[in-house]
Protein backbone atom coordinates (compact mmCIF):
# COMPACT_ATOMS: atom_id res chain seq x y z
CA UNK A 1 0.00 0.00 0.00
CA UNK A 2 1.11 2.92 -1.40
CA UNK A 3 -1.12 5.48 0.38
CA UNK A 4 0.56 5.85 4.00
CA UNK A 5 0.66 8.43 6.55
CA UNK A 6 4.68 9.93 6.06
CA UNK A 7 3.57 11.03 2.48
CA UNK A 8 -0.33 12.03 3.09
CA UNK A 9 0.77 13.98 6.20
CA UNK A 10 3.79 15.63 4.22
CA UNK A 11 1.23 16.70 1.53
CA UNK A 12 -0.90 18.26 4.06
CA UNK A 13 1.39 20.07 6.11
CA UNK A 14 2.74 21.82 2.70
CA UNK A 15 -0.73 22.78 1.50
CA UNK A 16 -0.99 24.59 4.69
CA UNK A 17 1.95 26.22 4.88
CA UNK A 18 1.95 27.09 0.82
CA UNK A 19 -1.25 27.90 0.43
CA UNK A 20 -4.03 27.86 3.39
CA UNK A 21 -1.95 29.93 5.96
CA UNK A 22 -0.75 32.67 3.39
CA UNK A 23 -4.33 33.17 2.29
CA UNK A 24 -6.19 33.58 5.33
CA UNK A 25 -3.16 35.38 6.78
CA UNK A 26 -4.10 39.09 8.10
CA UNK A 27 -7.92 38.40 7.09
CA UNK A 28 -8.61 36.28 10.24
CA UNK A 29 -6.91 36.08 13.23
CA UNK A 30 -8.40 32.73 14.45
CA UNK A 31 -8.01 30.74 11.43
CA UNK A 32 -4.28 31.90 10.61
CA UNK A 33 -3.47 31.06 14.77
CA UNK A 34 -5.63 27.51 14.35
CA UNK A 35 -3.73 27.04 10.35
CA UNK A 36 -0.65 26.94 12.20
CA UNK A 37 -1.57 24.74 15.05
CA UNK A 38 -2.96 22.30 12.00
CA UNK A 39 0.49 22.01 10.59
CA UNK A 40 2.98 22.00 14.26
CA UNK A 41 0.32 18.93 15.23
CA UNK A 42 1.05 17.66 11.67
CA UNK A 43 4.85 17.66 11.74
CA UNK A 44 4.74 16.39 15.35
CA UNK A 45 2.19 13.44 13.67
CA UNK A 46 5.10 12.87 11.37
CA UNK A 47 7.80 12.64 13.81
CA UNK A 48 5.88 10.48 16.28
CA UNK A 49 4.54 8.00 14.23
CA UNK A 50 7.51 5.80 13.02
CA UNK A 51 8.25 5.77 17.07
CA UNK A 52 5.16 5.49 18.36
CA UNK A 53 5.36 1.71 18.56
CA UNK A 54 8.82 1.67 20.04
CA UNK A 55 7.69 4.49 22.47
CA UNK A 56 4.82 2.29 23.88
CA UNK A 57 7.11 -1.05 24.43
CA UNK A 58 9.67 0.99 26.00
CA UNK A 59 6.89 2.40 28.37
CA UNK A 60 5.46 -1.04 29.15
CA UNK A 61 9.08 -2.52 30.44
CA UNK A 62 9.45 0.18 32.42
CA UNK A 63 5.79 -0.06 33.89
CA UNK A 64 6.68 -3.95 34.55
CA UNK A 65 10.36 -3.09 36.51
CA UNK A 66 8.09 -0.82 38.45
CA UNK A 67 5.55 -3.54 39.20
CA UNK A 68 7.79 -5.94 40.17
CA UNK A 69 9.26 -3.48 42.79
CA UNK A 70 6.00 -2.66 43.74
CA UNK A 71 5.17 -6.44 44.20
CA UNK A 72 8.47 -6.83 46.35
CA UNK A 73 7.22 -4.26 48.96
CA UNK A 74 5.49 -5.86 52.36
CA UNK A 75 1.77 -6.30 52.11
CA UNK A 76 0.18 -7.64 55.33
CA UNK A 77 -2.98 -5.89 54.63
CA UNK A 78 -5.52 -7.44 52.78
CA UNK A 79 -6.58 -4.62 50.30
CA UNK A 80 -2.71 -3.82 49.94
CA UNK A 81 -2.81 -7.47 49.02
CA UNK A 82 -5.61 -7.42 46.59
CA UNK A 83 -4.00 -4.64 44.30
CA UNK A 84 -0.13 -5.92 44.35
CA UNK A 85 -2.28 -9.29 44.05
CA UNK A 86 -4.24 -7.75 40.64
CA UNK A 87 -0.39 -5.59 39.31
CA UNK A 88 1.20 -9.21 39.34
CA UNK A 89 -1.61 -10.88 36.76
CA UNK A 90 -1.65 -8.12 34.94
CA UNK A 91 2.68 -7.80 34.87
CA UNK A 92 2.87 -11.51 33.86
CA UNK A 93 -0.17 -10.76 30.95
CA UNK A 94 2.09 -7.52 29.77
CA UNK A 95 5.49 -9.46 29.86
CA UNK A 96 3.83 -12.02 27.09
CA UNK A 97 2.42 -9.59 25.39
CA UNK A 98 6.32 -7.93 25.22
CA UNK A 99 7.88 -10.76 24.18
CA UNK A 100 5.14 -11.11 21.55
CA UNK A 101 5.98 -7.31 20.58
CA UNK A 102 10.00 -8.02 20.09
CA UNK A 103 9.34 -6.77 16.37
CA UNK A 104 8.31 -3.11 14.88
CA UNK A 105 5.99 -2.92 12.65
CA UNK A 106 8.46 -1.14 10.27
CA UNK A 107 9.93 -4.25 10.04
CA UNK A 108 6.54 -5.90 8.67
CA UNK A 109 6.29 -3.04 5.69
CA UNK A 110 10.06 -3.68 4.74
CA UNK A 111 9.15 -7.41 4.69
CA UNK A 112 6.13 -6.66 2.10
CA UNK A 113 8.77 -4.29 0.79
CA UNK A 114 11.03 -6.97 -0.09
CA UNK A 115 8.90 -9.50 -1.05
CA UNK A 116 6.81 -7.18 -3.79
CA UNK A 117 10.53 -6.48 -5.53
CA UNK A 118 11.35 -10.30 -4.92
CA UNK A 119 8.34 -11.85 -7.11
CA UNK A 120 8.68 -8.26 -9.77
CA UNK A 121 12.51 -9.80 -10.02
CA UNK A 122 10.85 -13.38 -10.64
CA UNK A 123 7.93 -12.56 -13.11
CA UNK A 124 11.23 -10.55 -14.87
CA UNK A 125 13.30 -13.28 -14.93
CA UNK A 126 10.28 -15.48 -16.36
CA UNK A 127 9.69 -12.98 -19.27
CA UNK A 128 12.93 -12.50 -20.41
CA UNK A 129 12.66 -16.44 -21.02
CA UNK A 130 9.39 -16.69 -22.25
CA UNK A 131 7.70 -20.02 -22.52
CA UNK A 132 4.68 -21.64 -20.75
CA UNK A 133 6.20 -21.18 -17.69
CA UNK A 134 6.22 -17.55 -17.93
CA UNK A 135 2.38 -18.02 -18.40
CA UNK A 136 2.19 -19.93 -15.42
CA UNK A 137 3.66 -17.38 -13.62
CA UNK A 138 1.74 -14.23 -15.02
CA UNK A 139 -1.53 -16.86 -14.16
CA UNK A 140 -0.16 -16.84 -10.06
CA UNK A 141 0.51 -13.26 -9.97
CA UNK A 142 -3.39 -12.36 -11.50
CA UNK A 143 -4.83 -14.46 -8.84
CA UNK A 144 -2.84 -12.91 -6.26
CA UNK A 145 -3.33 -9.51 -7.36
CA UNK A 146 -6.86 -10.19 -7.91
CA UNK A 147 -7.30 -10.81 -4.01
CA UNK A 148 -4.83 -7.96 -2.88
CA UNK A 149 -6.17 -4.88 -5.42
CA UNK A 150 -9.39 -5.92 -4.15
CA UNK A 151 -8.69 -5.03 -0.49
CA UNK A 152 -6.36 -1.99 -2.16
CA UNK A 153 -9.46 -0.20 -3.17
CA UNK A 154 -11.79 -1.37 -0.14
CA UNK A 155 -9.09 0.28 2.13
CA UNK A 156 -9.23 3.06 -0.48
CA UNK A 157 -13.48 3.23 -0.45
CA UNK A 158 -13.85 6.65 1.96
CA UNK A 159 -12.27 8.33 -1.34
CA UNK A 160 -14.93 8.07 -3.31
CA UNK A 161 -13.75 6.70 -6.35
CA UNK A 162 -15.67 3.40 -6.53
CA UNK A 163 -18.46 3.61 -8.94
CA UNK A 164 -20.34 1.04 -7.23
CA UNK A 165 -19.38 1.07 -3.45
CA UNK A 166 -21.48 -1.40 -2.85
CA UNK A 167 -19.71 -4.22 -4.73
CA UNK A 168 -16.37 -4.13 -3.19
CA UNK A 169 -16.69 -5.30 0.33
CA UNK A 170 -15.80 -3.60 3.49
CA UNK A 171 -11.87 -3.83 4.59
CA UNK A 172 -12.95 -5.39 7.93
CA UNK A 173 -14.50 -8.07 6.66
CA UNK A 174 -12.01 -9.30 4.74
CA UNK A 175 -8.59 -8.41 7.15
CA UNK A 176 -10.46 -9.29 10.19
CA UNK A 177 -10.47 -7.25 13.49
CA UNK B 1 22.37 -2.28 -11.35
CA UNK B 2 21.25 -1.55 -7.40
CA UNK B 3 20.07 2.02 -6.30
CA UNK B 4 20.28 2.88 -3.08
CA UNK B 5 18.59 6.34 -3.37
CA UNK B 6 15.93 7.04 -6.27
CA UNK B 7 16.01 10.94 -4.46
CA UNK B 8 19.39 11.68 -4.64
CA UNK B 9 20.41 9.27 -8.07
CA UNK B 10 23.74 9.15 -9.30
CA UNK B 11 25.01 9.47 -12.52
CA UNK B 12 25.73 5.58 -13.22
CA UNK B 13 22.45 4.63 -12.28
CA UNK B 14 20.83 7.66 -14.40
CA UNK B 15 22.65 5.71 -17.76
CA UNK B 16 21.47 2.49 -16.90
CA UNK B 17 17.80 3.63 -17.10
CA UNK B 18 18.80 5.57 -20.23
CA UNK B 19 20.41 1.96 -21.74
CA UNK B 20 17.88 -0.14 -20.32
CA UNK B 21 14.85 1.63 -21.96
CA UNK B 22 15.71 3.09 -25.34
CA UNK B 23 12.97 5.70 -26.10
CA UNK B 24 12.18 8.59 -28.22
CA UNK B 25 15.71 10.86 -27.95
CA UNK B 26 13.51 14.08 -26.23
CA UNK B 27 11.53 11.64 -23.83
CA UNK B 28 15.00 11.10 -22.92
CA UNK B 29 16.16 13.80 -22.68
CA UNK B 30 13.30 15.16 -20.17
CA UNK B 31 13.42 12.29 -18.29
CA UNK B 32 17.25 12.57 -17.63
CA UNK B 33 16.85 16.23 -16.44
CA UNK B 34 14.14 15.40 -13.96
CA UNK B 35 16.42 12.65 -12.76
CA UNK B 36 19.58 15.54 -12.42
CA UNK B 37 17.44 17.85 -10.90
CA UNK B 38 15.57 15.37 -8.33
CA UNK B 39 17.76 15.93 -5.93
CA UNK B 40 17.37 19.96 -6.07
CA UNK B 41 15.28 21.77 -3.35
CA UNK B 42 11.35 20.78 -3.40
CA UNK B 43 8.90 23.50 -5.00
CA UNK B 44 8.44 27.02 -3.42
CA UNK B 45 5.74 29.09 -3.74
CA UNK B 46 6.72 31.70 -6.68
CA UNK B 47 5.53 35.19 -6.43
CA UNK B 48 4.06 36.46 -9.85
CA UNK B 49 6.44 39.09 -10.14
CA UNK B 50 9.34 36.27 -10.85
CA UNK B 51 7.07 34.91 -13.63
CA UNK B 52 6.55 38.10 -14.84
CA UNK B 53 10.14 39.20 -14.90
CA UNK B 54 10.77 35.92 -16.58
CA UNK B 55 7.92 36.31 -19.20
CA UNK B 56 9.82 39.69 -20.14
CA UNK B 57 13.11 38.08 -20.62
CA UNK B 58 11.38 35.18 -23.00
CA UNK B 59 9.20 37.94 -25.17
CA UNK B 60 12.57 40.63 -25.30
CA UNK B 61 14.83 37.44 -26.46
CA UNK B 62 11.79 36.59 -29.42
CA UNK B 63 12.02 40.00 -30.04
CA UNK B 64 8.79 41.43 -28.76
CA UNK B 65 9.25 44.98 -28.04
CA UNK B 66 7.39 47.74 -26.58
CA UNK B 67 4.97 45.65 -24.43
CA UNK B 68 3.07 45.95 -21.40
CA UNK B 69 2.35 42.77 -19.24
CA UNK B 70 -1.45 43.36 -17.43
CA UNK B 71 -3.17 41.72 -14.65
CA UNK B 72 -1.18 38.82 -14.03
CA UNK B 73 -2.83 36.17 -12.23
CA UNK B 74 -3.09 32.74 -11.18
CA UNK B 75 -5.31 30.45 -13.02
CA UNK B 76 -6.15 27.58 -10.74
CA UNK B 77 -7.23 23.85 -11.81
CA UNK B 78 -5.11 21.07 -13.22
CA UNK B 79 -2.73 18.77 -11.75
CA UNK B 80 0.16 19.11 -13.91
CA UNK B 81 1.23 22.47 -14.60
CA UNK B 82 1.21 25.95 -12.73
CA UNK B 83 -0.64 28.85 -14.97
CA UNK B 84 -0.80 32.38 -14.56
CA UNK B 85 -2.87 34.56 -16.79
CA UNK B 86 -2.36 38.15 -18.08
CA UNK B 87 -2.75 40.36 -20.56
CA UNK B 88 -0.31 41.40 -23.09
CA UNK B 89 -0.60 45.18 -24.65
CA UNK B 90 2.16 44.88 -27.74
CA UNK B 91 2.43 45.60 -31.71
CA UNK B 92 0.86 41.98 -32.66
CA UNK B 93 2.34 40.99 -36.28
CA UNK B 94 0.23 41.50 -38.65
CA UNK B 95 -2.44 42.96 -36.35
CA UNK B 96 -1.05 46.05 -35.10
CA UNK B 97 -1.02 46.97 -30.78
CA UNK B 98 -3.48 44.88 -29.44
CA UNK B 99 -4.40 43.46 -25.80
CA UNK B 100 -4.23 40.20 -26.23
CA UNK B 101 -5.54 37.64 -23.57
CA UNK B 102 -2.88 35.17 -22.72
CA UNK B 103 -1.57 32.21 -20.48
CA UNK B 104 2.08 31.10 -19.63
CA UNK B 105 1.63 27.68 -18.56
CA UNK B 106 5.10 26.07 -16.47
CA UNK B 107 6.47 22.56 -14.81
CA UNK B 108 6.65 22.93 -11.31
CA UNK B 109 9.96 21.22 -9.89
CA UNK B 110 8.67 17.71 -10.55
CA UNK B 111 5.30 17.35 -12.43
CA UNK B 112 2.79 14.00 -11.94
CA UNK B 113 3.25 13.67 -15.52
CA UNK B 114 7.13 14.89 -17.21
CA UNK B 115 6.43 16.12 -20.48
CA UNK B 116 7.92 18.31 -23.03
CA UNK B 117 7.33 21.92 -23.06
CA UNK B 118 8.88 21.84 -27.12
CA UNK B 119 6.87 18.85 -27.76
CA UNK B 120 3.24 20.39 -26.88
CA UNK B 121 4.77 24.03 -28.68
CA UNK B 122 5.69 21.96 -31.99
CA UNK B 123 2.33 20.15 -32.22
CA UNK B 124 0.23 22.71 -31.53
CA UNK B 125 1.97 25.12 -34.19
CA UNK B 126 1.70 22.15 -36.37
CA UNK B 127 -1.93 21.82 -36.72
CA UNK B 128 -2.88 25.58 -36.60
CA UNK B 129 -5.39 25.59 -39.48
CA UNK B 130 -5.79 21.82 -39.57
CA UNK B 131 -7.89 21.19 -36.42
CA UNK B 132 -9.17 24.14 -33.94
CA UNK B 133 -6.23 24.88 -31.57
CA UNK B 134 -5.47 27.91 -29.32
CA UNK B 135 -2.71 30.20 -30.70
CA UNK B 136 1.02 29.27 -29.33
CA UNK B 137 2.89 32.45 -28.91
CA UNK B 138 6.44 31.41 -27.69
CA UNK B 139 8.42 28.67 -25.50
CA UNK B 140 11.04 28.06 -23.08
CA UNK B 141 11.78 24.73 -23.35
CA UNK B 142 14.51 24.55 -20.81
CA UNK B 143 13.98 27.37 -18.30
CA UNK B 144 16.40 29.86 -19.48
CA UNK B 145 14.49 32.70 -18.37
CA UNK B 146 11.72 31.62 -15.98
CA UNK B 147 11.93 28.85 -12.84
CA UNK B 148 10.88 26.02 -15.06
CA UNK B 149 10.45 25.48 -18.41
CA UNK B 150 7.29 26.84 -19.80
CA UNK B 151 5.28 27.93 -22.87
CA UNK B 152 2.68 30.82 -23.62
CA UNK B 153 -0.46 30.14 -25.67
CA UNK B 154 -3.52 32.34 -26.26
CA UNK B 155 -6.79 32.05 -24.84
CA UNK B 156 -9.88 30.41 -27.29
CA UNK B 157 -13.58 31.53 -26.79
CA UNK B 158 -15.61 28.17 -25.88
CA UNK B 159 -16.32 26.03 -22.71
CA UNK B 160 -15.39 22.46 -21.92
CA UNK B 161 -18.99 21.59 -21.15
CA UNK B 162 -22.50 23.01 -20.78
CA UNK B 163 -22.15 25.81 -18.43
CA UNK B 164 -25.32 24.27 -16.76
CA UNK B 165 -23.58 20.43 -16.80
CA UNK B 166 -22.74 18.44 -14.06
CA UNK B 167 -19.55 16.30 -13.94
CA UNK B 168 -16.61 15.08 -11.99
CA UNK B 169 -12.80 15.80 -12.32
CA UNK B 170 -11.67 17.58 -15.79
CA UNK B 171 -14.58 17.17 -17.24
CA UNK B 172 -14.32 13.30 -16.85
CA UNK B 173 -18.10 11.89 -16.48
CA UNK B 174 -19.87 14.55 -18.39
CA UNK B 175 -22.66 13.62 -20.56
CA UNK B 176 -23.92 16.29 -22.85
CA UNK B 177 -26.91 17.17 -23.19
CA UNK B 178 -28.92 15.52 -26.33
CA UNK B 179 -29.39 19.08 -28.30
CA UNK B 180 -25.80 19.55 -28.01
CA UNK B 181 -24.25 16.30 -28.66
CA UNK B 182 -25.59 15.72 -31.99
CA UNK B 183 -24.18 18.87 -32.85
CA UNK B 184 -20.40 17.71 -31.25
CA UNK B 185 -20.49 14.48 -32.06
CA UNK B 186 -20.17 14.42 -36.00
CA UNK B 187 -17.21 16.91 -34.92
CA UNK B 188 -15.30 14.84 -32.39
CA UNK B 189 -15.16 12.15 -34.77
CA UNK B 190 -13.98 13.88 -37.54
CA UNK B 191 -11.56 15.74 -35.73
CA UNK B 192 -9.89 12.85 -34.82
CA UNK B 193 -9.69 11.24 -37.97
CA UNK B 194 -8.22 15.02 -39.28
CA UNK B 195 -5.60 14.45 -36.33
CA UNK B 196 -4.59 11.35 -37.73
CA UNK B 197 -4.60 11.24 -41.22
CA UNK B 198 -2.65 15.22 -41.31
CA UNK B 199 0.63 14.69 -43.30
CA UNK B 200 2.83 15.53 -40.17
CA UNK B 201 6.34 17.91 -41.03
CA UNK B 202 9.52 15.94 -39.82
CA UNK B 203 11.46 19.53 -39.75
CA UNK B 204 8.15 21.33 -37.71
CA UNK B 205 8.41 18.18 -35.53
CA UNK B 206 11.61 18.23 -34.42
CA UNK B 207 11.24 17.06 -31.36
CA UNK B 208 9.67 13.79 -32.28
CA UNK B 209 10.88 10.37 -33.73
CA UNK B 210 8.99 8.45 -36.13
CA UNK B 211 8.39 5.09 -35.74
CA UNK B 212 9.04 2.90 -38.71
CA UNK B 213 5.70 1.35 -39.92
CA UNK B 214 5.62 -2.26 -40.41
CA UNK B 215 7.84 -2.96 -37.14
CA UNK B 216 6.78 -2.89 -33.37
CA UNK B 217 8.73 -0.20 -32.55
CA UNK B 218 6.30 2.67 -31.72
CA UNK B 219 4.42 0.26 -29.34
CA UNK B 220 8.17 -0.86 -27.74
CA UNK B 221 9.36 3.02 -27.13
CA UNK B 222 5.64 3.53 -25.42
CA UNK B 223 6.21 0.53 -22.97
CA UNK B 224 10.24 1.43 -22.62
CA UNK B 225 8.57 5.02 -21.78
CA UNK B 226 6.64 4.08 -18.93
CA UNK B 227 8.56 0.99 -17.76
CA UNK B 228 11.35 3.84 -17.22
CA UNK B 229 9.17 6.02 -15.54
CA UNK B 230 8.19 3.78 -13.13
CA UNK B 231 11.63 2.18 -11.92
CA UNK B 232 12.84 5.92 -11.48
CA UNK B 233 9.83 6.74 -9.67
CA UNK B 234 8.70 4.30 -7.40
CA UNK B 235 8.35 3.14 -4.21
CA UNK B 236 6.76 0.09 -3.53
CA UNK B 237 6.97 -2.51 -6.24
CA UNK B 238 3.77 -3.98 -7.77
CA UNK B 239 3.80 -6.88 -9.21
CA UNK B 240 0.74 -6.33 -11.48
CA UNK B 241 2.35 -4.07 -12.85
CA UNK B 242 5.51 -6.51 -14.06
CA UNK B 243 3.05 -8.47 -15.69
CA UNK B 244 1.34 -6.08 -17.38
CA UNK B 245 5.00 -4.97 -18.79
CA UNK B 246 6.12 -8.36 -19.55
CA UNK B 247 2.28 -9.15 -21.33
CA UNK B 248 2.81 -5.98 -23.18
CA UNK B 249 5.76 -6.77 -24.63
CA UNK B 250 4.84 -10.66 -25.35
CA UNK B 251 1.59 -9.38 -27.37
CA UNK B 252 3.39 -5.87 -29.11
CA UNK B 253 0.93 -4.59 -31.78
CA UNK B 254 2.75 -4.41 -35.43
CA UNK B 255 2.62 -0.40 -36.74
CA UNK B 256 0.14 -0.24 -39.85
CA UNK B 257 0.03 4.12 -40.15
CA UNK B 258 1.86 6.57 -38.25
CA UNK B 259 0.15 9.11 -36.64
CA UNK B 260 0.16 12.20 -34.91
CA UNK B 261 -1.59 10.80 -31.61
CA UNK B 262 -3.12 13.88 -28.79
CA UNK B 263 -2.93 11.01 -26.51
CA UNK B 264 -5.97 12.97 -23.89
CA UNK B 265 -8.56 13.14 -26.82
CA UNK B 266 -12.07 13.18 -25.02
CA UNK B 267 -14.70 15.65 -23.23
CA UNK B 268 -13.28 17.83 -20.85
CA UNK B 269 -10.07 18.48 -23.29
CA UNK B 270 -11.71 20.52 -25.74
CA UNK B 271 -13.56 23.85 -25.85
CA UNK B 272 -17.00 24.22 -28.00
CA UNK B 273 -18.92 27.60 -28.17
CA UNK B 274 -22.17 27.16 -26.99
CA UNK B 275 -24.31 29.75 -29.48
CA UNK B 276 -23.40 27.25 -32.19
CA UNK B 277 -22.14 24.09 -31.01
CA UNK B 278 -18.87 24.84 -32.64
CA UNK B 279 -15.58 23.03 -31.86
CA UNK B 280 -13.31 25.83 -30.81
CA UNK B 281 -10.03 24.28 -29.81
CA UNK B 282 -8.33 21.47 -28.32
CA UNK B 283 -6.56 21.53 -25.12
CA UNK B 284 -3.47 19.65 -23.88
CA UNK B 285 -1.54 17.79 -26.52
CA UNK B 286 1.88 17.41 -24.00
CA UNK B 287 1.96 13.83 -24.34
CA UNK B 288 0.84 13.77 -27.97
CA UNK B 289 3.51 11.61 -29.90
CA UNK B 290 3.77 10.16 -33.43
CA UNK B 291 2.59 6.53 -33.28
CA UNK B 292 -0.52 4.43 -33.80
CA UNK B 293 -3.63 6.08 -33.65
CA UNK B 294 -5.16 2.81 -31.60
CA UNK B 295 -3.94 4.54 -28.46
CA UNK B 296 -6.51 7.32 -28.94
CA UNK B 297 -9.21 5.43 -29.87
CA UNK B 298 -8.43 3.37 -27.01
CA UNK B 299 -8.09 6.16 -24.86
CA UNK B 300 -11.53 7.65 -26.03
CA UNK B 301 -13.61 4.88 -25.66
CA UNK B 302 -12.20 3.86 -22.00
CA UNK B 303 -15.23 3.72 -19.44
CA UNK B 304 -13.77 6.37 -17.47
CA UNK B 305 -14.71 9.13 -19.95
CA UNK B 306 -18.35 7.24 -20.65
CA UNK B 307 -21.97 8.28 -19.04
CA UNK B 308 -25.08 6.74 -19.54
CA UNK B 309 -27.37 8.60 -22.11
CA UNK B 310 -30.96 8.98 -21.25
CA UNK B 311 -32.23 5.78 -22.10
CA UNK B 312 -30.59 4.54 -19.12
CA UNK B 313 -28.68 1.52 -21.39
CA UNK B 314 -26.94 3.22 -23.84
CA UNK B 315 -23.07 4.14 -22.80
CA UNK B 316 -21.95 7.16 -24.46
CA UNK B 317 -18.32 7.39 -25.59
CA UNK B 318 -17.04 10.27 -24.14
CA UNK B 319 -20.71 11.42 -23.20
CA UNK B 320 -21.17 12.16 -26.85
CA UNK B 321 -22.27 8.95 -28.96
CA UNK B 322 -22.64 5.46 -28.42
CA UNK B 323 -19.04 3.66 -29.69
CA UNK B 324 -20.49 1.75 -32.88
CA UNK B 325 -21.56 5.15 -34.18
CA UNK B 326 -17.72 6.84 -33.09
CA UNK B 327 -16.14 4.42 -34.91
CA UNK B 328 -18.29 4.16 -37.95
CA UNK B 329 -17.94 8.16 -38.14
CA UNK B 330 -14.37 7.75 -37.50
CA UNK B 331 -13.66 5.28 -40.55
CA UNK B 332 -15.61 7.05 -42.76
CA UNK B 333 -13.64 10.29 -42.14
CA UNK B 334 -10.48 9.12 -41.83
CA UNK B 335 -10.42 5.78 -44.29
CA UNK B 336 -8.16 4.53 -41.24
CA UNK B 337 -9.81 1.12 -39.95
CA UNK B 338 -9.75 0.07 -36.49
CA UNK B 339 -7.97 -3.34 -35.15
CA UNK B 340 -9.95 -4.72 -32.04
CA UNK B 341 -6.83 -6.47 -30.51
CA UNK B 342 -4.49 -3.09 -31.34
CA UNK B 343 -7.35 -1.02 -29.43
CA UNK B 344 -7.43 -3.61 -26.29
CA UNK B 345 -3.48 -3.68 -26.65
CA UNK B 346 -3.55 0.20 -26.07
CA UNK B 347 -6.52 0.10 -23.27
CA UNK B 348 -3.74 -2.41 -21.09
CA UNK B 349 -0.96 0.68 -22.08
CA UNK B 350 -2.95 3.65 -20.94
CA UNK B 351 -3.94 1.93 -18.12
CA UNK B 352 -0.39 0.61 -17.33
CA UNK B 353 0.84 4.66 -18.13
CA UNK B 354 -2.15 6.44 -15.31
CA UNK B 355 -0.88 3.33 -12.66
CA UNK B 356 2.39 4.77 -13.49
CA UNK B 357 2.22 8.19 -12.96
CA UNK B 358 -0.25 7.33 -9.95
CA UNK B 359 1.22 5.16 -7.92
CA UNK B 360 5.29 5.76 -8.51
CA UNK B 361 5.21 9.51 -10.28
CA UNK B 362 2.78 10.79 -7.58
CA UNK B 363 4.23 9.23 -4.65
CA UNK B 364 7.66 10.54 -5.46
CA UNK B 365 6.93 14.10 -6.00
CA UNK B 366 4.29 14.24 -3.11
CA UNK B 367 7.05 13.06 -0.79
CA UNK B 368 10.02 15.04 -2.36
CA UNK B 369 7.53 18.42 -1.70
CA UNK B 370 7.94 18.95 -5.56
CA UNK B 371 4.99 20.78 -6.36
CA UNK B 372 2.12 22.98 -5.96
CA UNK B 373 -0.41 20.65 -5.96
CA UNK B 374 1.14 18.02 -3.39
CA UNK B 375 -2.08 17.17 -1.25
CA UNK B 376 -4.07 16.78 -4.85
CA UNK B 377 -1.90 14.15 -6.00
CA UNK B 378 -1.28 12.27 -3.27
CA UNK B 379 -4.84 11.97 -2.84
CA UNK B 380 -5.09 10.36 -6.25
CA UNK B 381 -2.99 7.60 -4.91
CA UNK B 382 -5.67 6.15 -3.80
CA UNK B 383 -7.84 6.08 -7.23
CA UNK B 384 -4.48 3.75 -8.35
CA UNK B 385 -5.70 0.58 -7.24
CA UNK B 386 -8.50 0.73 -9.26
CA UNK B 387 -7.17 1.28 -12.30
CA UNK B 388 -4.36 -1.00 -12.01
CA UNK B 389 -7.19 -3.89 -11.29
CA UNK B 390 -9.25 -2.51 -14.25
CA UNK B 391 -5.86 -2.98 -16.24
CA UNK B 392 -5.70 -6.96 -14.33
CA UNK B 393 -9.32 -7.54 -16.13
CA UNK B 394 -8.29 -6.23 -19.28
CA UNK B 395 -4.86 -8.70 -19.44
CA UNK B 396 -7.10 -11.80 -17.98
CA UNK B 397 -9.73 -11.20 -20.99
CA UNK B 398 -6.74 -10.41 -23.61
CA UNK B 399 -5.28 -13.99 -22.18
Amino acid sequence: MQMRPDVQIAAMAKAMQDVVIPAVAGTNKLAEEQAKLVVGMLHLMAHQLPLQFRFDRDELERLMAAGAALEALPAADPAIRSATDALAGHRGAAAQLLEQCRRDPAELQQSVHAMRASICAVVEAFAAKGGDAQLEVERIVLAMSAEQLLRDRSLMKPQGWEPDPAAVPDIVSMIGD
Amino acid sequence: MQVTDKNRPNEAWIASMRSRFPCEAEIDRILTRKLRKRSSPSYQPIPLETLVAGLEKLLRVNRVEDFSIESPRWLSGGASKLQMAFDLEWQRPGAGFERTAMVLRMEPAESIVETSRLREFQLIKEFAGVVPVPPVFWCDPDGEYLPYPALVYGFAPGVPKPTTAVSGVSGVGTRMPRAIREYLAPQFAEILARIHRHEFSRENLSAFDVPRVGTTECAEWGVNWWDRVWQEDADEDVPMLSVASAWMRRNLPVLDFASVVHSDYRTGNFLYTEHDNRITALLDWELGRIGDRHQDIAWTTSRAFSSMAEDGKTMLVCGLMPEAEFFERYQKASGLSIDPRTVHWYKVYNAYSIAVLILGTGYRIARNGKTHQDILVAWLIGIGYMIVDEMRQLIEEGC
